[in-house]
């Protein structure tokens, strides 16, 4: 027997079946001859109905069929007088004998019909359930690769067909993308049936009037307006699959695995516009900041230098000192603004390492003051760490970008001569590090764009930023797995506050023996 | 190397970028060194052996061989002082290249006084390499002397635990020299060692509370981030 939707039809009993309703033919005689002695032969006709009608139900028609049959000898053989005879002594019996085996046919032909009904509604039930369980999964899955095995898991579990999904290249040419290409066979025959299958829209191959010696049973899948695949079936029984009722299920199948495909196309084509909308938006971003932030630097050293090629004599010496004091800041900031766009296109690439070993939050504030010293000016910087501040698991050299560009960012915004004061504080789960300046804060809700790519304040022109710096601060820290945020401190000035996790604490250090000081204090 | 001469320090460098060269030749020319160059690895290998320069500054970034293969290859028979070049970001390579034998790095872009720095303390080393280290060291107001194994600071003795004696010790051994962690763990703490980073933090942290005014802006131990530590220069 087939699968069990497969559309397999019962009513075609084997010969057990036939043993059974003989079976139940025996017991109906035994019921009556126990009934015979209290009632007259004609009611022991009734066992016999009853019989047969269970019969039909249980085993199909052709089974009811042959029990009347048997019912109506078995009746003559052994209640009909004489008894334990074929003959009859009363013609009248040959009148109950016919009525016998036509009511007795009749119930179960009607009988079998219920029967076969009830199935049909059931394998109809499981089978509207199997397109529901696909469907409920389809809707979940985005990626091709995913709906494909989805689809072919269901076709096998459902039809027990084994079987391949094929996608066109550019060139409207079907190719093997999921199922084991092994089950097209050798050679090139079934991907031609396949071929013609998608050109034609027409399903081809096993079991249709199309190419029907072929090995597998192809199925195009019909998206809105072209066919977007074919899927090749190899199934275990061909006949009970191509049945109508079967038939219409696959094809619900393979409409219900079209859809998914567009549906997964058309996000994909979404997505993609997205993705090139947003590269729109950052090349033109990139651009207008490259014509203006690169060109300024690039104007001032330009100029600075070709004065003193060639004006040599007309600059005085401080003068002279004055202009080489330009073209090193001006190079010094072309620098940092490459580093910024190198960091950006690594951060934007998803390229960013982070390779992550246990640093104090010290060590990186310092390395970063150490490189912010020749834009410092006059800003006093007060650094308040706790000495028992944890050790954090971090990139330093990424982390040292971060401090520093939300230095620089303070000492752009930030009046010459107003402090600088750095703070870092231990919480339960994380550690958290805040640099506070005395400037003029930020504009009223903007407190999150300044971290998008190219924002830049109203007073950008002065600054001269890209508007990365900041952007660049919070990819890094996220990429530690910790949040950076800004906001305005109550008493004037604007404050970066990013938190690292503890996610697990550096290893303890045996404490050093203390009492053995091998250094002598005095001479 | 041992005999001292009259001669200008003679630097081999082997960079591949003219406009470089061309910044470099003036600068160290006009420092009181003498300059030569080559292009390719291969041939500042060749240079090398044939010119006997005093210090070797090498590009990381060649055309034809790495710059970790140029100075595996030169340490096989030479210990010129070798000094590298390297981007910023591309810390890795610098601890490649220090743990393959060069001496110290610079990072593009520097400045001239940078480099010139890197040069002399690489050129000290390089002299001192059968020599002994100077036992005495005064560094702002901190002295740390060798032989008493005493350090102190504005002429106060400070008390130093024997692991942060031994690796202030090491650094002071090679003052100006940038050395790796992994250099550092080994030579305080033990071979087994070298991947324990958080003991150097932790004791370095302690060190610096000891003789720095600002822990967090030092003067004395400087950080070399992603690289190692350098103990500043007199």
């Amino acid at each position: 027997m087939a699968g069990p939707w497969t559309g397999s039809d019962r009513s075609q009993p084997g010969g057990q079946a036939y043993a059974k309703s003989a079976v139940a033919v025996v017991a109906c005689t035994g019921i009556a001859a126990l009934m015979a002695p209290w009632f007259a032969p004609a009611n022991l006709i009734m066992v016999y109905l009853l019989g047969v009608m269970a019969v039909a139900v249980a085993l199909g028609r052709g089974p009811a069929v042959v029990a009347s049959f048997l019912s109506v000898v078995a009746f003559d053989y052994f209640f009909v007088p004489p008894r334990y005879t074929f003959a009859v002594s009363d013609t009248q019996y040959l009148v109950t004998f016919a009525v016998m085996l036509l009511a007795s046919i009749l119930i179960g032909t009607l009988a079998a019909r219920l029967r076969t009904q009830a199935l049909a509604a059931r394998i109809g039930e499981h089978r509207s359930d199997a397109l529901v369980r696909l469907s409920r999964e389809l809707v979940a899955l985005q990626d091709r690769n995913r709906i494909f095995a989805a689809v072919l898991r269901h076709l096998e579990e459902v039809f027990e067909s084994r079987g391949v999904a094929l996608l066109p290249d550019a060139a409207q040419r079907l190719g093997v993308v999921a199922g084991d290409a092994a089950l097209l066979g050798p050679g090139a025959h079934e991907l031609g049936v396949a071929q013609w299958a998608f050109d034609a829209g027409q399903s081809a191959g096993l079991g249709t009037t199309t190419l029907p010696a072929s090995r597998c049973l192809h199925l195009p899948l019909r998206g809105s307006g072209r066919e977007l695949g074919v899927i090749a079936l190899e199934p275990r029984d061909i006949r009970s699959l191509m049945a109508p009722d079967s038939f219409r299920l696959l094809l619900a199948f393979a409409n219900h695995a079209a859809l998914a495909l567009e549906r997964a196309a058309l996000a994909e084509q979404a997505e993609h516009a997205r993705v090139q909308s947003e590269t729109e938006r950052l090349r033109s971003g990139l651009l207008s900041s490259v014509s203006h932030d690169l060109r300024t630097p690039l104007a001032v050293i330009t100029g600075a230098a070709s004065t003193l090629l060639e004006d040599t004599d007309r600059v005085d010496a401080s003068a002279r000192r004055e202009m080489l004091r330009s073209i090193a800041d001006e190079a010094a900031r072309l620098n940092r603004l490459v580093s910024n766009l190198l960091a950006m296109t690594r951060l934007e690439a998803g390229a960013l390492e982070v390779r992550r070993s246990w640093h104090s939050l010290e060590e990186v504030v310092g390395a970063a003051l150490r490189r912010l010293e020749p834009l410092r000016g006059g800003r006093p910087v007060r650094v308040t760490l706790p000495p028992g501040l944890p050790l954090v698991a971090v990139d330093d050299v990424l982390l040292e970008q971060v401090v520093f560009n939300l230095l620089e960012n303070t000492v752009k915004h930030a009046p010459s001569s107003t402090p600088i004061e750095i703070e870092g504080r231990a919480r339960e789960h994380e550690v958290e590090l805040s640099i506070a300046d005395r400037g003029p804060g930020l504009a009223p809700g903007s407190e999150e764009r300044v971290f998008e790519k190219f924002y830049r304040g109203d007073d950008s022109r002065r600054t001269g930023g890209v508007g990365l710096g900041l952007a660049i601060c919070r990819g890094v820290v996220e990429a530690h797995g910790g949040r950076l945020r800004a906001a305005n401190r109550p008493d004037g000035g604007a404050v970066f506050t990013f938190t690292l996790p503890l996610d697990q604490a550096a290893p303890k250090i045996e404490p050093e023996p203390a009492a053995e000081a091998p250094l002598r204090s005095s001479p | 190397m041992s005999e001292p001469t009259g001669d200008a320090p003679l630097v081999l460098v082997i960079e591949d970028e003219p406009q470089m060269l061309r910044f470099l030749r003036p600068a160290l020319e006009g420092h009181g060194y003498r300059m030569i160059e080559a292009s390719t690895g291969r041939d500042g290998l060749t240079q090398a052996a044939t010119r006997s320069p005093d210090v070797v500054l090498l590009d990381l970034g060649l055309p034809d061989q790495d710059g970790l293969t140029v100075t595996a290859r030169l340490r096989e028979w030479s210990q010129t002082p070798i000094v590298v070049i390297s981007a910023r970001g591309r810390e890795e390579d610098k601890v490649a290249a220090l743990d393959a034998g060069a001496d110290d790095y610079v990072t593009k872009p520097f400045s001239v006084p940078e480099l010139l720095a890197r040069l002399r303390v690489a050129l000290r080393h390089g002299a001192r390499s059968d020599g002994a280290e100077s036992p005495r060291l005064v560094i702002g107001d901190v002295e740390v002397d060798l032989e008493k194994r005493r350090v102190t600071r504005a002429g106060e003795p400070v008390h130093l635990t024997p692991i942060e004696y031994r690796l202030l010790a090491e650094l002071a051994r090679h003052p100006g020299k940038v050395l790796t962690h992994s250099h550092l763990l080994k030579q305080v703490w033990g071979p087994a060692s070298a991947q324990q980073s958080h003991y150097l933090r932790v004791y370095m942290a302690q060190l610096r509370r000891k003789l720095e005014e600002d822990p967090a802006q030092p003067r004395i131990l400087l950080t070399e981030l992603g690289v190692g530590y350098r103990l500043a220069e007199a």
